[in-house]
């Protein structure tokens, strides 16, 4: 049973935001401009990016609107009954409530009645889990149509407030703590959505599904990027084990961190994946007309690249599409954002029998996850 | 922190200073391939060993350093004898490739007392380094070195030394800065880790040209894949070994 994409949606929050302006919506932590936001806004490179909150840090559009609206979004634009859904998948590193599962939430603001629901929990790579499961659903012929949903509200997360109460952390302790600031300047909101049919749309361009495959290296790696603990070296407490959240919070064991000296592991498994697919004889670079990766292509001109270009399985540069830098990273919901705009975009011409290779890996614990599409008519 | 502490940068071993001169035969580009899938797995795998643990956890001590500097020590002795009997391996049909790897060993073969200056640096005892017999893991590393080198025009060994130069790379570019920050000891601990990196990223070109001149055939490509595999396993086993003489 094949499976396809034949819509897609997605909600951006708010006006886009420029370098420059990112700290007053975030905030100036006890007033004091960081000294890292430009260097790491440079490194990146993302140019504008949304926020759910305003410049008060009140914020605008809960998670599960977000989703909702992306959602709605491809509702709208889908040749499908609301009926013939069967099934809701949604990701989130983390839904408005921690329970129950974001899925529940965004079902009732979309009123789809009595369906199937799978919310995915993890970081970036949440979303391809969520897909994954829709597809496989799709494919056992459990449903006929399926709707997933990657939404993320890391804002939250960023703004001033958080930093400022947690008085007793590194952060505080710290002249410049990057390891909690880094991903400050690099999130930001959005949403997307994709409908996934067991036929094709009646009209334009649909994506078959062709394969998914994911590699998980947390039996091997410390963790890297992480809510919950304090980021201490030996520290073993996570948020629940303090006495009360107001400790937890004033510890630091509810700021985002990346261990930043840990970050090239993903990249390295990236590669390792994207080697074990061609190996195997799955992956078949030299056939890839287009290559969506979730991470930015600045970040692989590196030696690495360089080996695979000597071993004859490097994706040219001119297949690379991302709208990383005009939409920003919005972890879970990115490459669904970022399906959305190329199937819309002039800047790229999708035809009918072009092979689309997505690539989504999460620095949490090191998922890489990978899948294959082809787009075709009906 | 700078720039290069932010991008993700650097993959595995050397890099390829000059990619334009990189074009390798079908068979080569099959093999680089898989060795890089072996160097990712190698690597990744080093990450469970305890004393690697340490350095990305931010518990490793002086002590670790000094455990450490002694194990490596013997492995960079009996480096510069495989690397030098690889050489005298070749016959005169493989003199390029002969003529590489006797540059190679002499470029390395008296590194050892820079891991003894290291060692005094960091507060041991000449004596004690010098005293310390091969580990396990180095004894199974080094005997099987010696047997394939000891065969006729042993180009599998290719596959050793992507790994240990690999590991060469790494040192430098990831274990040696993080070492000094976490120990406070001075840059007279890291010599060898660092110096070897450094020197290291020269050999990759040549890695490169030796691998096209080499590797012609499918039967190539499965022994110097294998040798890799076989180097990465040892070379890991004598890490994990360092860990017994900590406890």
């Amino acid at each position: 049973m094949s499976v396809y994409i034949t819509s897609t949606g997605c909600f951006l929050p708010g006006p886009p935001i420029n370098c420059e302006q990112v700290e007053n919506v975030l905030g100036a932590v006890n007033g004091q401009a960081s000294f890292l936001r430009v260097q790491i806004q440079k490194a990146n490179q993302i140019e504008t990016r949304h926020y759910a909150i305003d410049e008060n840090q009140q914020t605008t559009h809960s998670n599960v609107e977000m989703a909702t609206n992306a959602a709605q979004q491809c509702l709208d634009r889908a040749f499908v009954a609301r009926e013939n859904i069967g099934m809701l998948a949604v990701a989130s590193t983390q839904g408005d409530h921690p329970a129950p599962g974001m899925a529940s939430m965004v079902q009732a603001e979309l009123e789809l009645p009595s369906i199937e629901i799978i919310s995915t929990h993890g970081i970036c790579s949440s979303s391809t889990m969520a897909l994954k499961a829709a597809w496989n659903s799709l494919r056992l012929e459990e449903h006929d149509a399926a709707l997933v949903v990657s939404s993320e509200l890391a804002s939250r997360l960023l703004k001033k407030q958080r930093y400022e109460a947690a008085t007793e952390s590194t952060f505080a302790e710290k002249k410049i703590d990057f390891n909690t600031e880094f991903l400050r300047w690099m999130l930001s909101d959005g949403a997307g959505a994709l409908l996934l049919q067991n036929k094709p749309s009646p009209k334009g361009l649909s994506l078959r599904i062709d394969w998914m495959k994911g590699f998980s290296h947390a039996h091997a790696f410390p963790t890297c990027m992480s809510v919950g603990s304090s980021g201490r070296i030996g520290e073993t407490k996570t948020w629940q084990d303090y006495d009360s959240y107001a400790e937890a919070e004033r510890k630091g064991a509810l700021l985002l961190r990346q261990d930043v000296r840990l970050l090239d592991n993903i990249v390295r498994m990236g590669v390792d994946g994207y080697l074990r697919l061609v190996e195997e004889g799955i992956n078949k670079p030299s056939e890839v007309d287009h290559f969506l990766c979730h991470y930015s292509s600045h970040h692989f001109k590196n030696k690495i690249l360089e080996m695979l270009e000597a071993a004859g399985v490097a994706i040219p540069q001119e297949r690379w599409w991302t709208n990383l830098y005009t939409r920003g990273n919005t972890g879970a919901a990115s490459m669904f954002i970022m399906i959305d705009e190329f199937m819309r975009s002039s800047d790229v011409q999708v035809k009918e029998g072009d092979r689309i290779l997505c690539f989504v890996p999460e620095s949490g614990r090191f998922n890489t996850t990978y899948f294959h599409l082809t787009a075709v008519s009906a | 922190m700078s720039d290069s502490e932010i991008a993700i940068s650097d993959g595995p071993s050397g890099g390829v200073e000059n990619k334009e001169n990189v074009s390798l035969n079908p068979h080569a580009q099959v093999c680089l391939q898989q060795l890089l899938r072996v160097w990712l797995g190698f690597e990744r795998d080093l990450s469970t060993v305890p004393l690697i643990r340490r350095i990305d956890l931010g518990t490793y001590t002086v002590e670790d350093h000094l455990c450490f500097l002694r194990n490596l020590r013997q492995q960079v002795i009996e480096g510069s004898r495989w690397i030098t009997r690889t050489a005298s391996s070749f016959d005169s049909e493989h003199s390029e490739i002969r003529s590489t790897i006797i540059q190679h060993a002499m470029d390395e073969h008296k590194d050892y007392e820079l891991i003894e200056k290291d060692y005094i640096a960091t507060g041991g005892s000449i004596e004690d380094i010098q005293e310390m017999s091969r580990n396990i893991g180095s004894e199974a590393l080094h005997g099987f070195l010696m047997y394939r080198s000891s065969r006729p025009n042993p180009i599998d060994l290719l596959g050793a030394m992507w790994i240990i130069e690999g590991l060469g790379e790494k040192m430098a570019s990831s274990w040696a800065e993080r070492i000094r920050e976490l120990t406070g000891l001075g840059e007279d601990s890291t010599r060898f880790m660092a110096y070897h990196g450094h020197n290291d990223a020269d050999h990759m070109q040549q890695f490169y040209d030796m691998l096209e001149e080499v590797c012609l055939t499918q039967e190539s490509v499965d022994i110097i894949v294998k040798t890799a595999k076989v180097v990465a396993r040892l070379y890991r086993l004598q890490l994990e070994e360092i860990e017994y003489e900590i406890r």
